[in-house]
């Protein structure tokens, strides 16, 4: 939408496709449809030749369209999108054998030297848009834990009074979710010479074999188990569709109601919004 | 990958109902335009992977505004917002340019093939339960585009 909006005011535009049946939808003025996962528009992390021949073939639809085109891009990711690519090198214990919190404080424990070794090699990370500095990870766990053990979808669980958080709630569950997921998923991908996994590999992961992944499930039944039905759209963003064992994760629109009608409903008090 | 059926069915339906809304808008209203020769072209980037400064506004869910990414910015100071659980983090977390390919623009402005590289890029959140609420943002992110002397915009989705 945002290339037709743009071309209507002048800007020439040409763009990426990940979802071929969105652009045939929305008719853009020039796409290049790749097949890579979602998330990789350029294809594969540290591989500057292919990312700039996928970013060149795109460009060159400006010069080389001459009506509205979606043109496929011929080459696969050359990590094939990364499926059994991948195995978790770092031994961490079984997460079901003690308390949450302990369990889940020996799991970052044993990863913050990986996370801060990606961190210095990448130098960067992605941790922090839930306010939270890296250096606060303790209180992302304790946020976590909080929220898994009732404390509720309203105010900040005293445990983890600290940190600067950015979002309001609900969807502040949400970003500190996503926090300690990266924190993860950088420690364990930090090793040099190995192939990230897999989107899917990634998730099994975190929910067959870490207590992280116990942690987000039991948000997900504290979810259930609250009377406001618009707050299931939260669990639909902290567990990805498949990985929730008692149905659909985002717990779907009230009989009647169209799906995107409800989420449009929804947004101001997802958002925070609402008195 | 990636084609709906390629999806988990919830996933699946939930996409189509967002492309069923793209349908809504007149294509026919959006002209044919093209820009100065590549070689010439200034290119900006617009990502929909709500990215943006660790210390600008996040991304609210549905919020249809845009954040200015300075082309220089140090890569320890790009968080995303977005909200979607549901695609691939792991090789932005390793390289952005799988995302916001900045070092690619400059690799093909070196080699001749494009005339420039914007100072500024964009970035949106997609994932939008109503993408008509990017009508306004858009004329603007356009106004901020010619200030900035684009020629043309390299859109990319997560």
């Amino acid at each position: 939408m945002i290339s037709h909006y743009l071309q209507r005011n002048g800007i020439p535009t040409t763009t990426i496709s990940l979802i071929r049946e969105h652009t045939e939808y929305a008719r853009q003025p020039r796409a290049l449809w790749v097949p890579f996962p979602l998330g990789r528009p350029f294809g594969v992390a540290d591989d500057p030749d292919f990312q700039r021949d996928v970013l060149r073939s795109a460009l060159r639809l400006l010069e080389t369209a001459t009506e509205p085109t979606i043109e496929d891009y011929p080459h696969d990711a050359p990590d094939g999108g990364g499926d059994g690519v991948w195995s978790c090198s770092i031994q961490l214990p079984e997460p079901e054998l003690s308390d949450l919190e302990d369990a889940l404080r020996s799991e970052v424990d044993l990863l913050t030297p990986w996370y801060e070794e990606a961190r210095r090699r990448r130098g960067r990370t992605t941790v922090g848009i839930s306010g939270a500095q890296p250096e606060e990870i303790d209180k992302v766990v304790s946020f976590i834990v909080a929220i898994a053990e009732g404390s509720g979808f309203k105010e900040i669980p005293v445990s983890a009074q600290g940190p600067k958080w950015n979002h309001p709630f609900p969807m502040l569950v949400r970003f500190v979710v996503e926090d300690l997921r990266a924190f993860y998923q950088e420690a364990v991908t930090s090793q040099e010479g190995t192939k990230p996994p897999s989107q899917h590999d990634m998730h099994s992961w975190i929910f067959d074999k870490t207590a992280l992944g116990r942690a987000i499930i039991q948000i997900g039944h504290q979810i259930a188990a609250d009377d406001e039905q618009r707050l299931k759209m939260i669990r639909g963003l902290i567990v990805p569709e498949g990985f929730w064992k008692g149905g659909v994760s985002w717990g779907q629109a009230p009989p009647g109601e169209e799906r995107i009608n409800f989420i449009i409903r929804s947004r101001a008090y997802l958002a925070g919004e609402e008195g | 990958m990636v084609r709906l059926s390629d999806l988990h069915p919830e996933e699946a339906a939930g996409m189509l109902a967002a492309a069923s809304r793209f349908g809504d808008i007149d294509h026919e209203a959006t002209p044919w335009i093209t820009p100065p020769p590549l070689a010439e072209s200034t290119i900006c980037l617009v990502t929909s992977a709500a990215l943006h400064r660790r210390d600008d506004v996040p991304f609210r869910f549905g919020d249809s505004g845009y954040r200015l990414i300075p082309d220089d910015i140090e890569p320890n100071d790009l968080v995303q917002s977005q909200v979607s659980v549901n695609f691939d983090r792991t090789h932005y977390q390793r390289d952005m340019n799988v995302v916001l390919p900045i070092d690619r623009l400059h690799e093909l402005h070196e080699a001749g093939e494009i005339g420039g590289v914007s100072t500024m890029h964009f970035s949106v959140q997609g994932a939008s339960p109503n993408a008509k609420t990017f009508e306004a943002s858009a004329a603007d992110m356009a106004n901020r585009m010619r200030e900035l002397g684009v020629d043309a915009a390299m859109l990319a989705p997560v």
